[in-house]
């Protein structure tokens, strides 16, 4: 069933769009992340969600519900839209109690004082913060005043729950920490969930489905590991994780088996790679091509008189940096060609070293230059 | 050591001053004779149904003035900062320029309209059938009362308060949307309470402000021998046999008033720090929808109480022959004009007003930056005195700083050729104008961070080079901004001087209050008229040098 519908939703910022006709669906009970870098629109969207801005064009649909639409010229104030959202700096009310802001939202619903007070105590007990009920809100910690909006979010079982960046004001530890409370949260609460980041590791590791976001326009939607294996567009795949990129000229095509051989320049002139063709790419023979592969799929074998395999390359080690649980290396592949690659700290690995570097041709796909 | 010579000279000019007339009030012998110490002053002051009264005035009208305009001045404040109001922006610097108009040139605008025999409103509203008389008098408490409001009550709350509604984080409020309350509902449960620091801030600020009236009750209270403290304190001093001690007494119990809302104002300055946050987004105006155009009529109201019709009216009466008779055949005449330019005591005047604000503006320049640049940048020890002594004048009633002067300068004999100089009206001006310059720069000198100053130092400079070459440079709009609002204060300051002013150093400040005692109201507006000039031109050079209304 579909909680939410954005149905080609545009909004101007003096004429320059912040969100460029968005459209997008998201299912009851699955986390849904926009994601993308600052500036991207994805606040914008959210707030468009939240009726916090009126579109410019376009209709957003909340569970059958028209709430905002430019042709029938409805707009629902965001009062009336039952939705929970979670604030960037929390704006938990500094003048009211840990108590008063959870129940604020139940005392406008008209609920009774002993309901209100019993359905605050419960969801104050779910986020671990039972017993603060009188503390002044001002005085909680980072994390505390992070739970108690996401209890004020929560504790009138909103539609849908809206997330802008919450956990951007939190230190790395207690990020993780929330990030996994959070995830916990929502599969037993079963709430659907519009969560807005620019961290690509918190939208991976939450996200049922990511919709990733590039000058107002969604680029990319899919679960988590469809959108990191098989990134549809040059910049979902180098927004999400590591990216080497290897220039190269096309040599042969194979339609069949829609793989492309490349053959490499420069230093590396003389060996080919071969991979799958990326989506949407016009690729001709003697075409200029990009290889691009995973760090971490690359197949690192140490040898000292590495003679290149079949879809492989050779590289030395150049510098090598310790950063705790694993190397970098940066490997000089001859040349002007280098690349970054995450080694094992169990590996025995010095400067200097000859590796020997193979491209699986699965993981490895071809793109136009 | 430099450090503390400052701090010595300014809690010299401060402190002593005020320990001065507390130590005063105990003196009671008349001028002249041998001292001699008793209580009949504090006596007075506390049983003598006349000074009693003055104090019980003091209090009500205060209190009457703040209940009034304090939430209208939240409401426009809100109606400019945080709605889709049409012309906000215009009617915020409205409210500004208004700000600057001089006290005593609304007041003799007002007499115009509201006078009970010939003010214009009343003569009007006569006309109507079944209205005998008109029913307004400006010369009784709610005349008072009005006059303050439109003044300085309701101008210095708004222009206050709306840039601190405007920095407040929006996501107070669009929490409380989604959340599921209405925009009214919204204003009263959470915009106003997480205001309320910042409110209550502002209403210190103008009941400390309130406390320290003299001009208008000066002129409207004197012919109904109504009394507030400050003109009982200058009626004691000048009009009678001068009687210090009940003065100074009267003086101290007002002093001791103020400091309970000094903390307080204090304590409501640390609370508000949570209000604004950063990481805010853009700040999205409310939609008034239906109530756009009610609420643009009522701001439009206002401003032509507050601003137009003082402007219009102070213009006009210059031109009568008669202040205030517009029923008489060819009421108007250019002749006020004529006698007052060509009027040797106005050139006097006019040219002791402009060395005092050009030299209180330079002095101030100086001192409040030196102050300012001790109290953000150094680390010495006695910064934080410094800081709050340099706030204290803006607590001691105008009229009070001048008769501390006055002790100051009389009874110190090597400081007794200065009176009677304009060295001594500067040196008022200064010191009243010291907590607002000292803030401005303050805040202007944290806004520029440490950095620029460090870098200049690494990269060779001197401590001297880099004050010349990089503080006093990106500083300069700000202080040139102080210089004319120090200007303007100085042009036309009263209470601070009116005791200090002797003819030789009068300004025309006190020569408009000359002539009003005199009854000459046709030549006190010319006057009111040319110092609300120099107030506007000088708050719009500060305005343009991009001074914004977000002290306090």
């Amino acid at each position: 069933m579909t909680v939410l519908r954005l149905d080609g939703v545009s909004k101007l910022f003096s004429e320059a769009a912040a969100v460029d006709r968005v459209s997008l669906e998201i299912a009851r009970g699955e986390i849904f992340t926009l994601l993308g870098p600052s500036g991207c629109g994805k606040t914008t969207t959210l707030r468009l969600v939240a009726g916090l801005e009126r579109p410019d064009a376009g209709e957003i649909v909340l569970r059958d519900r028209v709430v905002a639409s430019v042709p029938r010229r409805t707009f629902v104030a965001p009062h009336k839209r039952n939705l929970g959202m979670v604030f960037q700096s929390y704006a938990i009310w500094p003048h009211m109690t840990v108590f008063e802001n959870v129940a604020y939202p139940l005392e406008l619903r008209g609920g009774r004082r002993v309901v209100v007070r019993e359905r605050v105590a419960r969801v104050l007990e779910l986020v671990g913060l039972a017993g603060l009920e009188t503390r002044a809100a001002i005085l909680l910690s980072g994390g505390q005043m992070q739970r108690l909006a996401l209890c004020r979010a929560l504790v009138y079982e909103p539609d849908l729950l809206l997330l802008d960046e919450p956990f951007s004001n939190l230190d790395a530890k207690l990020r993780e920490q929330m990030r996994v409370e959070l995830k916990l949260l929502q599969r037993r609460l079963g709430v659907t969930v519009l969560f807005v980041t620019h961290d690509q590791i918190e939208a991976l590791s939450l996200s049922d489905r990511i919709a990733v976001m590039q000058r107002g326009r969604v680029e990319q939607v899919g679960p988590p590991r469809e959108l990191y294996d098989r990134p549809a567009s040059a910049f979902v795949r180098d927004f999400l994780g590591q990216t080497v990129i290897l220039r190269g000229v096309v040599k042969e095509l194979d339609t069949m088996r829609g793989t492309v051989t490349v053959a490499m320049e420069g230093s590396l002139a003389g060996s080919t790679l071969r991979g799958r063709s990326a989506p949407d790419a016009s690729l001709a023979a003697g075409a200029a091509a990009h290889v691009a592969i995973r760090p971490e799929d690359i197949d690192v074998t140490i040898s000292a008189t590495a003679l290149p395999e079949d879809n492989a390359l050779v590289g030395t080690i150049d510098a090598l940096l310790f950063v705790g649980d694993r190397y970098e290396a940066r490997v000089a592949l001859g040349g002007e060609q280098r690349l970054l690659l995450l080694l094992p700290r169990a590996r025995e690995c010095r400067e200097g070293q000859r590796l020997q570097l193979g491209f699986p041709p699965d993981l490895v796909s071809v793109w136009q230059a | 050591m430099f450090c503390s010579g400052v701090l010595a000279v300014v809690a010299f000019g401060v402190l002593f001053p005020v320990l001065l007339v507390v130590a005063e009030s105990f003196q009671v012998a008349p001028p002249g004779q041998p001292a001699a110490y008793g209580l009949d002053g504090w006596r007075a002051a506390l049983s003598e149904p006349g000074l009693r009264g003055a104090l019980l005035n003091t209090f009500t009208v205060t209190f009457v003035r703040q209940l009034l305009s304090l939430p209208l001045a939240i409401l426009i404040a809100w109606l400019l900062a945080r709605t889709d109001l049409p012309g906000r922006h215009g009617i915020e610097f409205a409210f500004w320029a208004a700000f600057f108009l001089p006290t005593l040139t609304v007041t003799l605008s007002w007499i115009l309209l509201l006078d009970p025999e010939y003010g214009l409103v009343n003569t009007w509203l006569a006309r109507l059938p079944f209205v005998g008389k008109g029913p307004f008098d400006i010369y009784s408490f709610w005349g008072i009362v009005w006059v303050h409001v439109v003044t300085g009550s309701l101008t210095v709350k708004v222009i206050l308060l709306t840039p601190a509604f405007r920095n407040m984080n929006t996501a107070f409020e669009e929490a409380s949307y989604v959340a599921g309350a209405t925009t009214f509902r919204t204003a009263l449960r959470i915009t106003v309470p997480v205001m309320a620091p910042v409110i209550l801030s502002v209403l210190l600020l103008g009941t400390m402000v309130s406390l320290q009236t003299f001009e208008v009750e000066q002129v409207l209270g004197l012919p109904f021998r109504f009394f507030v403290f400050s003109t009982m304190v200058y009626d004691l001093l000048v009009t009678r046999v001068p009687r210090y001690d009940a003065a100074t007494a009267l003086a101290v119990l007002v002093l001791v008033a103020m400091l309970p809302l000094v903390f307080m104002q204090q304590w409501a300055t640390r609370r508000r720090l949570f209000t604004t946050v950063t990481g805010q987004f853009r700040n999205q105006p409310h939609r008034l929808g239906r109530w756009r155009w009610p609420a643009l009529l009522l701001l439009l109201g206002t401003m032509l109480v507050v601003l137009v019709v003082p402007v219009a009216f102070a213009v006009l009466g210059t031109f009568m022959k008669l202040f205030g008779f517009f029923h008489i055949a060819d009421p108007w005449t250019l002749g006020n004009w004529k006698t007052v330019l060509t009027d040797d005591l106005f050139l006097r005047s006019l040219r002791n007003t402009l060395v005092l604000a050009v030299g209180t503006a330079v002095a101030a320049v100086l001192v409040h930056s030196l102050i300012a640049y001790i109290v953000v940048r150094t680390r010495y020890a006695g910064r934080r005195v410094l800081d709050t002594i340099s706030w204290l004048p803006f607590t001691v009633p105008g009229i009070i700083l001048g008769l501390a002067l006055l002790w100051l300068f009389l009874g110190v004999h090597v400081l007794r050729p200065l009176y009677g100089t304009m060295a001594l009206l500067v040196i008022a001006g200064l010191i009243s104008g010291m907590p607002l310059g000292v803030q401005i720069i303050k805040s202007g000198l944290l806004q520029l961070g440490s950095e620029l100053e460090e870098a200049s130092r690494i990269v060779g400079a001197s401590w001297w080079t880099t004050y010349r070459r990089i503080v006093l440079r990106l500083m300069a709009p700000t202080l040139m901004a102080v210089g004319m609002i120090t200007f303007v204060g100085a042009a036309r300051n009263i209470g601070n001087i009116a005791l200090l002013a002797t003819s030789a150093n009068r300004p025309l400040s006190i020569l408009q209050l000359d002539y009003i005692a005199q009854r000459k109201f046709e030549e006190a507006v010319v006057v009111a008229c040319i110092i609300m000039f120099i107030s506007l031109v000088g708050a719009l050079v500060a305005r343009f040098l991009g001074l914004r209304g977000s002290v306090g």
